[in-house]
């Protein structure tokens, strides 16, 4: 990279060199590229550069009509995908005022916390994977490939899902799914137990993991840090609890937090968050209640009135915001997505600074970044 | 000492970690259980849900497709893959499409068109042994339907005909029971033709309305009972 390397500035630099790391690095999530700038083996700075995945979809939404961006949606995150097209659903349900059944709220809640426990133990096969254990990889992987056998008998679809319409969703679960689901959650309860063993008990992945890349509480509101990396820093924030949305305020969960801050606190979080995500979905299989999910046909062309929307939901990476801005016609004016991922990394400069270069792969991994969500 | 500690703690770990392996090994090579599908000797069946690309319905009653041409499904593709045309056919009253075209390489399965279609006539199709060789790779959907559609011309025409005939044959029917009742209702008139002033009640009218007081009566009544049914079972479990 030679034209990053200015000759002027290596006297001042002294030994100081810099280092390239991804956008091609096997375990750089995605396409990120890091511009690391090293003193021996200490980061003394870096610089997160990002683009790489940059689809337009916030740009593309303004071209078509409202319906249109639905695929969209699940593309931007797609290892949370059904979050965040049902975080659309539900942004323009609360711009038009459109009634969901009660029975398609539930079966939205249910799916969206498989969503949350699929992507979370995709997170943890691959951070495992990132510092060193390979074994725990593919047993996760067999463990989320059931969630996307589920999930795949009611959507349609393993990943990108398309499954909410405005107003409900498109097709009704059945007896098999809700029995699937329950098998699933009772099993994963034991091989949670082998995780913790395998993974959590391993002296290796603690000394990796163990008071590295500490964010605390007052950088993760500088850069405005959320999901488990805020709550691994001691700040019970969480959408589903702060700001209910949908049905979340009647079901009994919490907002698991520690205080340590560092790479293992925000893996205890998460691996507590599956269990908080067990018990909210057997809350809703227990409660879900009969009807139909999607009443009328779904509206194919609307005018909204001029105004905006925000809508905000807890996805398994943070605070995950839409917001529309509508000028009254067929066609959004702008909608604009306040993604976790960006601000997340956004504190890793800060995060980076000072710390070792082997580090650097533990800690970007820790905070679960989703690079297609970060570009759009 | 505290080394010696780490490096018997260090072991311990690894030997609970590798005995988990050990288990995981054990389940799946010595008890030789299978999670391997075995594909082309066992054909997978797609669940209901599967989504591959789009294909019109075959209805039972005509045979045949019920798409219109009328491209609501073109137009709200946000991929913009649905290719359709429509043409009038003589003798029948809908339009018929006579080219639809979809080019599955740029589908995102999001089934909006299925959607939008207002015969309902799109599904998703159970596809799964989809290769492309081409980068377009199109799916020609009415390809299946070609060869019936004369047939199904002639039929749908015969079917609208006979409609057409059986609505005639109805509307005929009607009209001579309304001259009927206008000739009784004149002969009528003309037999209280003396007093003149009051209008005389139509017979027919008069047991239509008949016929609606009794109806409302007995749904009356059926309310009440189902209003007694539910007040009688609904104290009882408060008493108990
Ligand atoms: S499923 Fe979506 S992308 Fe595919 S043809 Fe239908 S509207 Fe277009
Ligand atoms: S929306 Fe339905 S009827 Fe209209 S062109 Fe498409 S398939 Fe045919």
């Amino acid at each position: 990279m030679p034209e990053e390397i200015r000759e002027d500035d290596a006297g001042a630099m002294g030994e100081s060199y810099y280092l390239n790391m991804g956008p091609q690095h096997p375990s750089m999530h995605g396409v990120l590229r890091l511009k690391l700038r090293l003193l021996g083996e200490e980061i003394q700075d870096a610089e997160p550069v990002i683009g790489y995945a940059h689809r337009a979809h916030e740009k593309m939404a303004e071209n078509r009509i409202w319906p249109m961006f639905l695929p969209n949606t699940s593309r931007v995150d797609y290892l949370s995908g059904m979050i965040y097209n049902l975080a659309y659903c539900q942004a323009i349900e609360k711009m038009l005022d459109i009634e969901v059944p009660e029975r398609a709220q539930y079966i939205r809640v249910i799916v969206s916390e498989l969503n949350r426990i699929s992507s979370h133990l995709l997170w943890i096969a691959t951070y495992v994977m990132d510092i060193g254990g390979v074994t725990p990889f593919l047993y996760l992987w067999d463990d989320r490939e059931i969630i996307l056998d589920i999930m795949d008998r009611v959507t349609g679809s393993r990943l990108t899902y398309c499954y909410g319409r405005f107003g409900g969703v498109t097709m009704d679960v059945d007896d098999l799914f809700c029995e699937q689901t329950s098998a699933f959650l009772d099993r994963l309860v034991g091989r949670m137990v082998e995780y913790d063993k395998l993974v959590r008990k391993n002296v290796i992945f603690i000394q990796r993991s163990k008071g590295v890349g500490v964010i605390d509480a007052d950088t993760c509101r500088q850069y405005g840090v959320t999901g488990p990396s805020l709550r691994a820093a001691g700040v019970a924030y969480d959408v589903r609890r702060a700001e209910p949305y949908g049905i979340y305020d009647r079901f009994d969960f919490e907002v698991p937090t520690l205080t340590e801050g560092d790479c293992l606190a925000r893996y205890d979080v998460r691996v507590r968050e599956i269990e908080e995500a067990s018990k909210i979905i057997r809350q809703a299989l227990r409660d879900l209640p009969g009807g139909l999910v999607m009443p009328e046909k779904p509206k194919k062309k609307f005018k909204p009135s001029p105004g905006e929307t925000y809508f905000a939901v807890e996805s398994a990476r943070g605070h995950f915001g839409m917001y529309l801005v509508s000028d009254g016609s067929e066609t959004p004016f702008k909608i604009k997505l306040r993604t976790p991922s960006f601000s997340n990394l956004a504190a890793m400069p800060k995060v980076l600074r000072g710390t070792m270069v082997a580090d650097t792969i533990a800690i970007v991994g820790s905070i679960d970044i989703v690079l297609p969500e970060i570009d759009r | 000492m505290r080394a010696v500690r780490a490096v018997f703690v260090g072991l311990w770990s690894l030997l609970v970690g590798l005995a988990i392996t050990i288990k995981h090994f054990g389940r799946t090579t010595i008890l030789r259980k299978k999670v391997t599908e075995q594909y082309p000797h066992e054909k997978p069946v797609m669940s209901k849900a599967y989504r591959s690309a789009i294909k019109l319905i075959r209805f039972d009653e005509t045979n045949s497709h019920d798409c219109v041409g009328c491209k609501a499904c073109e137009r709200i593709c946000p991929s913009f893959c649905i290719s359709v045309d429509g043409d009038k056919v003589d003798g029948i009253r809908k339009k018929r499409a006579t080219h639809f075209e979809m080019d599955f390489a740029l589908c995102s399965l999001c089934g909006l068109c299925i959607d939008a279609c207002p015969t309902d006539t799109l599904e998703y199709s159970k596809l799964y042994e989809e290769v492309g060789y081409t980068r377009h790779w199109k799916h020609d959907l009415l390809k299946d339907f070609n060869a019936y559609e004369a047939q199904f011309v002639a039929e749908q025409r015969a079917r609208e005909e006979a409609e057409a005939a059986e609505k005639a044959r109805a509307a005929e029917e009607k009209k001579a029971a309304a001259a009927a009742a206008k000739a009784a209702k004149a002969a009528e008139a003309a037999k209280a033709a003396e007093p003149g002033a009051e209008p005389v009640a139509d017979p027919a009218a008069d047991a239509a309305a008949e016929e609606k007081k009794k109806k409302i009566e007995a749904a009356m009544a059926a309310k009440a009972a189902r209003l007694a049914a539910k007040a009688a079972a609904t104290p009882a479990p408060e008493e108990s």
